[in-house]
């Protein structure tokens, strides 16, 4: 017992020393000498090769222009990497990567090869955003270039999708989103389509992807009927289009308004959007879906005065809104079934109520032609703004 | 050797900390790779599977406790010769020392590993091993009660990661889970049985049982303990098989620490690098345990010092470390002590508690007959 705690002693010494040691033998990783690499592009360069540009952050306290462009070309990724130290003065890494954009005509072909990696690497996060170039991939990177190092794409291009995807106007285009719905069996990805615009990058639209095939594209405007499908909303904006006879009925005679219309339509906006879908299998031999929409919102503009007083004007001009809306979501649905693809999670459904088998694959792109679906919206409208 | 330990007053621990024990060293680095093992076994019912895997080692804890209340203060190395007698016993004991000196070694290599695949891709093996088994044994020396300390501060200090997983619900989607029980028994039960390498551990109760101050209560506390770790295991698994895509969970080695890199803080992009630092204090009375009582060994078998075992252990387990390069290896060598586990620490100690039932009764009936007549 008196000789324990000299024996301790040493034990705490030996201890001690081998942290320091341990410590002290890995590679260190100053941040005056690392790039990181904030965003990259890869674009297919003709035959086996793609070719991949980086914006790489630097950290150099001498110089004022703190980004830098890099393309290479290889085969693979990694390779990509490699052939990029070379033109750099900084060690790249990738763990700052925020977010990823493929080339239009690399995402027609699959990119799960190129996702594959990000995956595998455990230095890349799971909340990388995945985007597609309308074009090429290199040319949405060159807009550092034309920005003269400015712009800070790397943390633009992020804090764009962000705040799209904070806005309910995109979805979410995560990478752990991604792989949930490529590795689902009845579901498919989708992805953000980005464009450039002079010197600015811009969200144009919404690649739908076969599993990690584009095979087609949704403009704005119906990216709301894919979003009430797939998500939720809480604070959403729409902009409707109605032919003037259609609301004839709600529009006010005597009041100061320009007499004739500017617009040969009649536009109402609504905005607060909340939605609540719910879709389910109600007939599993049959395979008819009752897809049921819900949403509370406010009428916040239109371009011609219309009579919002009376409760039936109100319930009138909600009807309509179901009206459209239920043609809008069930145009939607059937021509994805006609392209195959499920980004909706239809698929997802179905299996879930699939008791004592499993399905695969190629056997759910089969039973997806013969899909049936009974569409219900309705609509709310809580408030007309302050007045009436 | 004398069957009943009598340790010192001063060496005892409180039955509640008992309870600390057990769940410490059950969750090991089992967890971080249990969700998706057993979802290749039983599916989308793979928690249910956990479960039923939580509930089999309640009852044999159950039975553990039973037969260790036979006797007065004994621990598996005095039972197992009084069962079997002297050479058969010993066999029996040199057999479980290796059995928790691999489990030792398999522990240490899967954090290493985890290490390795993380955060320090260049880090060599010796040296985390170096580091890590000094830790152990400086633990170790401290006795008993320092290791049980070990696991309080342990559970503690790693309470808040549970509520981190609410973090990855945000992603589920719990159609995943539905339909429920569609996969049949076969694979249900195949799927408890690959729980038997996370929820290993709590067999060392059979050698922390004569340190117990207030051995009555015991049987309260182990279930307690087994308890939490079902529900938490269960917890953990269902949020993993709603986080990820059915192909998804069947491909990613560790998902409860893939599940971690989603959650991000300001000033912290990648909150693994806490979780896989932190699991050291997970670990860590795990690798004290299994090496105190595999070390004890030496001390009742031969009559040694358990020091001395400690640092033969420490040395040999140090040494494997420099065989074990790669994945397939490491995971070759898990599932050979899964299998290990499942018996040493599953079946034998039911079989064993059964004999010691059987002889005990045995012989007060032979000495109520003697009486009587």
């Amino acid at each position: 017992m008196q000789k324990l705690p000299k024996c301790n002693l040493i034990l705490w010494t030996i201890c001690l020393m081998t942290m320091i040691l341990c410590a002290g033998c890995i590679q260190q990783k100053p941040l005056e000498k690392l790039g990181l690499i904030t965003t990259s592009g890869y674009d297919l360069a003709g035959k086996n090769k793609i070719k991949g540009t980086a914006v790489v952050q630097k950290f150099d306290p001498m110089t004022r222009a703190a980004t830098k462009v890099i393309t290479s070309y290889a085969k693979t990724t990694k390779g990509l990497r490699q052939q990029e130290n070379l033109q750099s003065n900084q060690k790249l890494v990738s763990g700052q990567l925020r977010s990823v954009t493929y080339s239009r005509e690399l995402a027609k072909k699959g990119i799960i090869q190129l996702v594959d990696t990000l995956n595998r690497d455990a230095a890349i996060g799971n909340m990388v955003y995945l985007t597609i170039a309308d074009q090429t991939a290199s040319e949405i990177m060159q807009i550092e270039n034309r920005n003269k190092g400015n712009l800070n794409l790397g943390t633009y291009m992020y804090n764009l999708i962000k705040q799209n995807v904070e806005g309910e106007q995109v979805i979410s285009p995560t990478l752990h989103e991604f792989n949930h719905n490529y590795y689902d069996i009845g579901r498919d990805p989708v992805l953000p389509i980005l464009k450039v615009k002079g010197k600015d990058v811009i969200i144009s639209g919404v690649g739908l992807f076969q599993e990690d095939r584009l095979v087609d594209e949704l403009k704005q405007g119906d990216l709301f009927y894919l979003k009430i499908l797939v998500d939720k909303y809480k604070a959403g904006t729409k902009e409707m289009g109605f032919k003037t006879e259609q609301l004839k009925k709600l529009i006010l005679k005597n009041e100061n308004y320009t007499r004739k219309p500017i617009f040969s339509k009649i536009y109402v906006t609504v905005d607060n959007i909340r939605s609540k879908t719910k879709i389910k299998l109600v007939n599993k031999k049959n395979l008819h879906f009752r897809v049921d929409v819900k949403l509370d919102s406010r009428v916040l503009e239109m371009t011609q005065a219309l009579d919002l007083g009376k409760p039936a004007s109100v319930k009138f001009l909600q009807k309509k809104f179901d009206q459209q809306m239920k043609k809008k979501v069930e145009e939607l649905l059937l021509r994805f079934k006609e392209l195959g693809i499920d980004p909706v999670g239809l698929g997802n459904e179905y299996e879930a109520h699939l008791r004592g088998k499993t399905i695969t694959k190629e056997e759910w792109d089969r039973v997806y032609k013969d899909v049936t679906f009974d569409v219900h919206v309705k609509n709310t409208i809580e408030r007309t703004g302050v007045i009436d | 050797m004398k069957i009943n330990v009598q340790p010192k007053e001063g060496l005892l621990v409180n039955a509640f900390l008992v309870m600390f024990f057990i769940h410490s060293v059950q969750t090991g680095v089992g967890i971080v790779g249990l969700p998706r093992i057993v979802y290749i076994a039983a599916k989308h019912d793979a928690w249910i599977s956990v479960f039923l895997g939580g509930l089999f080692s309640a009852f044999v804890l159950a039975m553990i406790v039973l037969m260790l209340k036979k006797y007065e203060s004994a621990d598996l190395y005095g039972i197992q010769v009084d069962v079997f007698g002297k050479w058969l016993g010993n066999a029996l004991n040199v057999f479980y020392m290796m059995y928790m000196t691999i489990s030792f070694f398999v522990i240490l290599m899967n954090y290493i590993e985890i290490i390795q695949v993380w955060i320090f891709p260049e880090m060599p093996t010796w040296q985390i091993s170096l580091a890590l088994i000094l830790l152990t044994i400086y633990a170790v020396n401290g006795g008993i009660r320092i290791i049980v300390g070990v696991a309080f501060m342990s559970v503690l200090g790693t309470l808040w990661m549970v509520f981190i997983l609410v973090v990855p619900m945000q992603y589920a989607d719990p159609k995943n889970l539905l339909p429920l029980l569609n996969t049949d028994l076969k694979h249900i039960i195949n799927g408890v049985y690959k729980t038997s390498l996370s929820l290993m551990g709590f067999e060392l109760l059979m050698f922390l049982y004569p340190y117990v101050k207030d051995k009555k209560k015991i049987f309260m506390y182990t279930q307690i303990a087994n308890l939490y770790t079902t529900v938490f295991f269960t917890a953990v698994t269902m949020v993993c098989i709603t986080f990820f895509a059915e192909n998804g969970l069947a491909r990613t080695i560790w998902p409860v620490l893939s599940m971690f890199k989603i959650v991000r803080l300001p000033n912290l992009e990648r909150f693994e690098f806490i979780a896989v630092s932190f699991w050291m204090l997970v670990i860590l009375p795990n690798m004290c345990a299994y090496l105190w009582a595999a070390s004890k060994g030496f001390n009742r078998i031969i009559n040694w010092k358990q020091k001395k075992g400690i640092w033969i252990i420490g040395i040999l387990v140090w040494g494997g470390s420099f065989f074990i390069k790669a994945r397939y290896q490491m995971n070759e060598l898990s599932d050979f002590v899964a299998h290990l586990g499942f018996l040493s620490a599953f079946c034998y100690p039911v079989l064993l508690s059964m004999l010691v039932l059987v002889k005990k009764w045995f012989l007060r009936r032979k000495k109520s007959s003697a009486e009587a007549s």
